[in-house]
């Protein structure tokens, strides 16, 4: 079992909020970029054939002698989806668990709120740039997501911007991404200012305790787990301290780079108390409401 | 600066491989990581296809190569070298004649001897004489410090002369053929120059401190014509002021009178003292408040009478023997009470449960076997050095007839041809002497020294008896007898006692002037009193005469002086310490300037 019943149920009474308008397809309970049946008013047009004239506004038309239909904020459904890194990079220090845990989070707390929610992994098998999962809108389509995300395993390198962005810029509903990721990818930067043409989500950015915290000794050659390339390394209080600023730098980057593409960013330390800390974390920035 | 061992510097060609450890390329560990993203930001890239890289000086190399040059140069022993009386074997004697208790003169003598003794190497053997009455060796080829140190500090002047010449000669006696041997003299000199001036092979350290002195140079006792006993004491003052100096008198150790004496610049004085004592008290005199440089001839001590008479028991009416008797001093032949000595004058047998003189019984005592008679012989042959015939001329006695005797374990003193005459020996723990010969029928009685020869046998038989006295000078030995089951002690005059081993003959250790004590303990705690000893201060040593010794190099011997060979290794290695300290410290990246940057 993915999520336990305990979080599920937390889950059930949360929802995500958007913060841009979205287009979709459906209706839903998200404010939309079109105008709809709410019972928001939103102003007027003049009345072309076809329209309903019972929104017709007499009122105005014995004032002023012009047909005018009144205009209603539309509420549609989010597009949620949810990309999933499965590099190699995330079989390590439990990175990978911890993130099949997140992404199930976001889809059920989708799925729970009536939202569209799709879930990707990158890469894909067979050297696919990503492998699409079950979509859903509604828990129904739960047990499927879970059962597809259990069977994820970590494989392969690959760059990750170009499937971001593909996923990102995917469709004319882009709704909200949620990006589960190390991010160690030499194009990170590229892929999260992918991110600019999405309706907001977040970057959920995990990390292991080895890699915060690193208790690596001696002189090692360091051998990238995707690429196989190799880096000499003498441990010493002065190498940590390098390794320590370019972590804070990296860390900050990726913020700064999601936050620019609208997104909020959290760095979920890879463990068991990585789904609460993501919750609270996103309730903190009102992503979740 | 020399090296000892030069070829360790060899080893200094270890900083090749050392040099080379740093030039080659660490083999590292490979360990798989998730991404080197960040560590590419961290490590410099290495090419591995080279497996040398530049060399750079750094600190930690430094710093090797640095101890490495310490410990080569350690290895290869640099010394310097001093001029030192030590060689490679040195023989140190040490007078400990009253002389050398002047003004602290021993104890200058032993702070000297220890300061070269702290020069030790193994390249040194030294031996320590003690040039007492009787010389003795303390250490002997010993390059062990502690040991001859031990050796120094023991020596104490005594009160007597130093035989310097015996103590030469035993130093001699310690020559290793495979070193060249050195005698060094600690001496002030003495007065009279030693029979193998100049002293070849020698060297005297001189020590002649000097300060004044006045001493008692005559104690006496004597009776008077009133019948009692007078004193008669003389003082000398061998410093050129007059000095009027008080003396007290005691008797048993309880005051019995002080008298005072006015005494000339180098001169002396005179006075009898009245003295109320008997046969055995223990008369002392002492001076006081003299705050001379000379202490131990400040008190004089002896026993009044040399104790108390001793009976000795006759067996026969032979009238030679019982004037004999009567004549001998301190033994009478009538009086109360059982007999210490007995003399056993012919007859079957003698029961031996006492010092006795046995002459020609039937049937000799336990370890004699008499086999068959010889007549009609004189005397061949008296034991030279045995101080029972010192001066006592048997060469003229005949005798007419006597027991040829099996005797072994016995000491024959005179013998006819090969027929012992006179033997000594010991039965059932008693001293015993056996004439073979009856004396009636020789000429003995009427041989001058017969009273003599009597006097000492008697001397001698009652030698381990309680309540004898001798008296002579400081450093002669006592001699010794314990019954059976008994051990001797000895009581010093400085109050120490010493447990002696059973079969002990002599106490030597007799250099302080005084009284001693000998008491024989038993096995059931108790304890029976034995003979008494008065040594006394040599008067001759009190003036405190010096002079130098006259040595010479010995024959064949190296002119220039000997070599002190001094190594620096300590301070190396405390060098290769130090260096060893800072390398680890630097290797670790100095914590402490690591500590700062973190607070700043």
């Amino acid at each position: 079992m993915l999520l336990p019943v305990e979080l599920r149920g937390r889950l059930e009474r949360l929802s995500l909020v958007a913060r841009r308008r979205v287009r979709a397809q459906w209706a839903g309970r998200h404010g939309s970029q079109h105008k709809g049946e709410s019972l928001d008013f939103a102003d007027y047009r003049e009345y072309v054939p076809g329209d309903d004239f019972r929104r017709i506004d007499h009122n105005l038309w014995a004032r002023l002698g012009v047909l005018l239909v009144r205009r209603f904020e539309a509420e549609e459904e989010l597009p949620v989806r949810v990309v999933l890194d499965r590099s190699r990079s995330m079989g390590f220090y439990s990175k990978h668990d911890t993130a099949r845990v997140l992404a199930g989070m976001v889809a059920y707390l989708g799925l729970a709120g009536g939202d569209r929610v799709q879930v990707y992994s990158i890469p894909g098998p067979e050297g696919r740039a990503w492998a699409a999962g079950p979509a859903g809108r509604h828990l129904s389509s739960w047990p499927a997501l879970e059962r597809w995300l259990e069977e994820i395993e970590p494989v392969g390198g690959a760059e990750l911007s170009p499937p971001v962005r593909r996923l990102a810029g995917e469709g004319v509903n882009r709704g909200s991404l949620v990006l589960v990721s190390d991010l160690m990818s030499p194009d990170w930067q590229s892929a999260l200012d992918g991110l600019l043409v999405t309706s907001g989500g977040v970057v959920l950015h995990v990390l292991g305790q080895e890699e915060l915290e690193p208790t690596l000794a001696g002189d090692l050659r360091l051998a990238d787990a995707e690429s196989g390339r190799e880096v000499p390394v003498s441990t010493s209080e002065e190498t940590m301290r390098k390794y320590r600023a370019a972590l804070e730098a990296f860390a900050a980057g990726a913020a700064g780079r999601a936050r620019r593409a609208g997104l909020d960013y959290v760095l979920v330390p890879a463990g068991p108390e990585a789904a609460d800390q993501v919750l609270a974390a996103l309730a903190g920035a009102e992503a979740v409401a | 600066m020399n090296l000892l061992a030069p070829i360790a510097l060899g080893l200094a060609s270890l900083a090749i491989p050392l040099v080379v450890l740093y030039m080659l390329r660490s083999r590292r560990r490979r360990v798989e990581v998730p991404s080197t993203l960040l560590w590419e930001q961290v490590g410099a890239p290495v090419s591995s296809a080279v497996p040398w890289q530049k060399l750079r000086l750094t600190p930690l190399l430094l710093l090797q190569l640095l101890v490495l040059a310490a410990l080569v140069f350690t290895l290869a022993r640099p010394f310097y070298s001093q001029d030192t009386l030590l060689g490679p074997h040195t023989v140190m004697v040490f007078d400990v004649s009253g002389s050398m208790a002047m003004a602290g003169r021993l104890e200058r003598a032993k702070e000297r001897a220890l300061t070269m003794v702290a020069d030790i190497s193994e390249a040194n053997l030294v031996s320590v004489v003690e040039a007492g009455a009787q010389p003795r060796v303390l250490a002997g080829l010993s390059r062990d410090p502690d040991l001859v140190i031990a050796a120094i500090t023991s020596l104490q002047a005594t009160g007597g002369n130093g035989d310097l010449s015996a103590a030469i000669r035993l130093g001699r006696g310690l020559a290793t053929p495979d070193r060249p041997t050195s005698l060094l003299i600690f001496s002030d000199g003495g007065t009279d120059p030693l029979p193998e001036e100049p002293v070849a092979g020698a060297r005297q350290v001189r020590i002649d401190d000097f300060g004044p002195n006045v001493g008692v140079s005559a104690w006496s006792i004597e009776p008077s014509t009133e019948g009692s006993l007078r004193a008669f004491l003389q003082l000398s003052n061998y410093g050129g002021d007059a000095k009027s100096v008080a003396a007290e008198v005691a008797v048993n150790g309880l005051p019995a009178g002080v008298v005072t004496l006015e005494l000339p610049g180098l001169g002396e004085a005179r006075q009898t003292i009245p003295v109320d004592a008997g046969p055995g008290d223990v008369v002392t005199v002492q001076l006081l408040d003299t705050e001379d440089s000379l202490s131990l001839d400040d008190e004089s001590v002896l026993v009044v009478g040399g104790g108390p008479e001793r009976k000795v028991g006759l067996s026969s009416g032979s009238p030679f023997l019982a004037a004999l008797i009567e004549a001998a001093p301190g033994f009478t032949g009538g009086g109360e009470g059982e007999p210490e000595l007995l003399v056993v004058d012919g007859g079957a047998s003698a029961t031996i449960d006492r010092p006795a003189w046995v002459i020609a019984t039937e049937t000799p005592p336990a370890g004699i076997t008499p086999t068959e008679l010889v007549r009609n012989t004189v005397v061949t042959w008296q034991r030279p050095g045995e101080p029972i015939l010192d001066g006592v001329d048997l060469s003229q006695v005949a005798v007419a007839e006597a027991q040829v005797v099996d005797a072994p374990g016995w000491l024959p003193l005179v013998r006819a041809g090969d027929v012992p005459l006179v033997l000594l020996g010991e039965v059932e723990g008693q001293r015993v002497a056996y004439f073979t010969f009856d004396i009636s029928k020789s000429n003995l009685p009427v041989q001058i020294g017969f009273p003599i020869l009597g006097a000492r046998l008697l001397d001698w038989l009652a030698g381990a008896g309680a309540g004898t006295v001798s008296s002579e000078t400081a450093g002669t030995p006592i001699a010794l007898s314990a019954p059976a089951g008994t051990v001797p002690r000895v009581t010093l005059p400085d109050a120490s006692t010493r447990d002696l081993p059973p079969e002990a003959a002599s106490f030597a250790d007799t250099g302080l002037p005084g009284l001693y004590r000998v008491d024989y303990l038993k096995a059931d705690g108790t304890s029976s009193p034995g003979p008494m000893a008065v040594r006394t201060f040599v008067s001759d040593e009190s003036a405190g005469a010096s002079r130098q010794i006259a040595t010479a190099d010995a024959p064949g011997a190296p002119q220039e002086a000997a070599q002190l060979i001094r190594e620096w290794a300590p301070w190396f290695i405390g060098l290769v310490l130090l260096l060893m300290a800072i390398e680890w410290w630097v290797g670790h990246q100095r914590p402490g300037l690591r500590r700062k940057e973190a607070m700043a």
